[in-house]
């Protein structure tokens, strides 16, 4: 069988960016003028009209502990295209297969996978067991959907990068090669505790802890991931973006409210994050709440210099109990040292090797 | 066409983003597998990955104390476990590679208790025996 | 009239404004009717170099000159003294002597409560109903406050596990479970496992904030003692916080050593 695994240290984004295709209408409207994408009113769950919980100062409650860990690949597989939603009775064999395939895991052990932080290497065994800390996305709650992929459309994959990028992303990688381990900055943002894509924007899933909480003040909303205990304070006081020179990992987002929906607009990224190699990335999130349990997550993604198009995706996010639990990353970031003096040392005995 | 789904279906589950945020095998080598049984020192319950202390008593006699690498503990404690939910003094056995700069660390790629119940749901079973609920 | 008067002032003299007392200020309520204390607060005194106040001194950096020196600085400690068992104190001067390689900040590793309060970077309060989350600008560090019953934790943490509730016009939040490698400073004023925190946040006027931490710990104080200061809120138009995201200015530091040496 064959395992695509999204390793290594370039950023699982990176992996992304450079292994997708077309895309579907955007889900999304931005208040910018640079986004002309239609508007899209997420349906209530059962078509029936169901009226949102609302906050003590009258905005909908998105509030709670949230996950979107889910089994729905980003991109939909070549064989599925033009194949958007699969029927109940497919996503039932799904979920017995999805059953199927933690009991085997549990009994036998997670499936070699490429962990050598090298893209295109082999897979191999050198990992922990992800079932035996709980850590397969089977033993958490799955936020089931009837999607073939996150993201939308017909065909359900991102657009193609343009010329330039192509180009950009080409020689980054010739850059990286063979320096994967050559300092703490050769290795992914995430290997550094510095920042992760499941936090983007958009919010995507992670392997594990693929954890969210919402908390709503006046005038904010707060979005804490689990991994890395990130905090996003979206402001809805209908303020500007932060100056064009300054950017952060996870950019800045500003937010309104548009009837029951969040809107979230986001800008000043670095070229790092959350998609290695795009200079100029505007990212539009929305999110509804559809039901008790349900908070509907839609996004789109654009930057004319890196893709031929924006793309959107959807993916709903599901209440779990409990609360999120603190991922201090830096602090006990003993693999980033090691890894480095792995690389060490094995570079001082090749070193031997060819003196001999 | 119908098994031709469910045999995608099986693609799509098979593919489990196994995220590795970092190049575990530049960390460990591959091709220095080992097998270490030992107890318990302690359980060191941290992100983004847990370190198991264990002494292992070499054939020289001599005890050295191995840190294994496992996953981050959060959803354990969603499960049920807390930070002494791997007591000092367990026996365990740990299947596993060693680290490349060929100090005495390893990754877990399995580990058990010495009964062969398996590191940390093993315990579960345990945790339900009204024997042993608090 | 003028009686009257004079016994306000009387009475003002010699019991002055607490926060254990009825303040005078009434902050403006949340939708749900509780003081409302969200926004951008930041400490402004020299409780991250030393909490028990300090003279000015040159720095560790000599090339730095007075960007990096220390200030001098008045204490936040009720009383001017950490109560230090005697076989603690020596840890502490040992801490001190040796704070640039031992002080978690250097790394920046998580402050711990109640150092994140005043660190010299602001936070951020969003303040709902059953839940208080603070996110403070420093290492991206955050907590969540539980505002309705009280929650056990299953692990410690760098940052503890708060559980909150109302006094009048005082936000009282009561942390436990905190890993012990944290400091209160950059003195070397620490703390062991058992450390517990009472905190009090009490709003002052429109734009500050009291703040007092009580903090206990048998292991390495004689009695519970007391830090208190005001907050002060970030008033320009748009303030907001912004990304201080600082494992990343203490790689070199970290893994320096450890990067390939260029090849000759």
């Amino acid at each position: 069988m064959i395992r695509r695994s999204l390793a290594s240290t370039t950023t699982l984004a990176a992996m992304i960016a450079v292994l997708l295709i077309a895309r579907a209408p955007a889900a999304g409207q931005a208040q910018s003028p640079a986004t002309k994408a239609a508007p899209a009113k997420a349906a209530p769950a059962g078509g029936k009209s169901w009226t949102p919980p609302r906050t003590p100062d009258g905005k909908p409650d998105l509030q709670g502990v949230w996950t979107n860990n889910t089994v729905t690949p980003l991109e939909r597989p070549k064989e599925l295209a033009g194949k958007e939603f699969y029927t109940e009775a497919e996503l039932q064999a799904l979920a017995k297969q999805e059953r199927e395939r933690l009991a085997q895991v549990e009994k036998e052990g997670q499936p070699p996978a490429n962990h050598s932080g090298v893209e295109g290497a082999p897979a191999e065994d050198v990992h922990y067991d992800f079932s035996q800390f709980g850590l397969d996305r089977g033993q958490a709650k799955l936020a089931w959907n009837r999607r073939t992929s996150i993201i939308v459309g017909p065909q359900g994959t991102v657009p193609p990068l343009t010329p330039d990028a192509r180009k950009r992303l080409a020689e980054i990688r010739a850059k990286a090669k063979g320096h994967e381990f050559d300092g703490p900055e050769n290795l992914s943002l995430g290997a550094r505790c510095l920042a992760r894509p499941n936090v983007g924007p958009p919010l995507l899933p992670a392997a594990y802890n693929s954890n969210l909480q919402i908390v709503q003040g006046a005038g904010y909303v707060a979005i804490e991931t689990e991994m890395i205990h990130d905090v996003r304070i979206i402001p809805t006081d209908g303020r500007p973006h932060i100056p064009e020179s300054l950017h952060q990992w996870y950019g800045d987002s500003v937010g309104h409210w548009e009837d029951n929906t969040l809107v979230i607009d986001t800008t000043n990224f670095t070229e790092l994050s959350p998609f290695r190699g795009a200079q100029n990335l505007h990212v539009i999130e929305r999110l509804t709440r559809a039901d008790e349990d349900t908070i509907l997550y839609q996004f789109t993604v654009e930057d004319p210099g890196m893709w031929t198009k924006p793309w959107s995706g959807e993916l709903p996010i599901t209440k779990i109990d409990g609360q999120l639990y603190e991922y201090a990353c830096h602090e006990a970031n003993y693999a980033l040292a090691n890894t480095l003096r792995g690389a060490r040392v094995a570079e001082e005995q090749a070193a031997k090797k060819s003196a001999k | 066409m119908k098994t031709k789904l469910f045999v995608l279906i099986g693609l799509l589950l098979a593919a489990a983003p196994a995220f590795a945020h970092h190049g575990f095998a530049g960390e460990f080598d591959v091709t220095r597998p080992l097998k270490l049984k030992g107890t318990v020192v302690k359980w060191e319950a941290t992100n983004p990955h847990s370190w198991i202390h264990m002494d292992v008593k070499g054939d020289d006699g001599k005890v050295v104390t191995w840190r294994i690498e496992g996953g981050s503990p959060n959803n354990l404690y969603r499960l049920g476990f807390t930070k002494d939910s791997l007591p000092p003094g367990s026996e365990i056995v740990v299947d596993g590679y060693q680290a490349k700069d060929l100090s005495a660390h390893a990754v877990g790629k399995s580990v058990t208790f010495s009964d062969g119940r398996k590191l940390f749901l093993g315990l579960q079973a345990l945790k339900n025996d009204p024997e042993t609920k608090k | 009239m003028i009686a009257g008067v004079a016994v306000l002032c009387v009475l003002s003299l010699a019991a002055p404004p607490s926060a254990a007392q009825a303040p005078a200020y009434r902050a403006p309520r949340t939708a749900n009717g509780k003081p409302e204390l969200s926004g951008i607060w930041q400490a402004l005194n020299n409780a991250d170099w030393d909490l028990e106040g300090q003279a000015a001194a040159a720095g560790p950096v000599p090339s730095l000159g007075a960007v990096f020196a220390k200030p001098r600085g008045l204490g936040v400690v009720e009383g001017d003294e950490i109560p230090y068992l005697p076989a603690m104190a020596a840890k502490k001067k040992e801490n001190q002597a040796n704070w640039v390689k031992l002080d978690p900040e250097v790394k920046c590793y998580l402050p711990g409560v109640p150092r994140a309060t005043y660190l010299p970077y602001p936070f951020q309060i969003v303040q709902s109903q059953n839940t208080i989350l603070i996110s403070y600008e420093y290492a991206g560090a955050v907590r969540i406050i539980n505002m309705g019953a009280p929650t056990k934790a299953p692990a410690d943490s760098w940052m503890g596990w708060s559980n909150g509730h109302w006094e009048g016009e005082t936000l009282v939040v009561d942390v436990t479970s905190q890993i012990e490698d944290t400091w209160f400073d950059r003195s070397g004023n620490f703390h062991s496992d058992a450390l517990h925190v009472v905190e009090r946040y009490t709003p002052r006027s429109a734009d500050t904030l009291n703040y007092e931490a009580t903090i206990e710990d048998p292991k390495i104080f004689s009695r519970p003692w007391k830090i208190s200061m005001p907050l002060y809120r970030r008033v320009e138009k748009n303030a907001r916080l912004l990304e201080y995201k600082c494992p990343e200015f203490a790689e070199e530091l970290l893994y320096g050593p450890l990067r390939k040496k260029p090849s000759n």
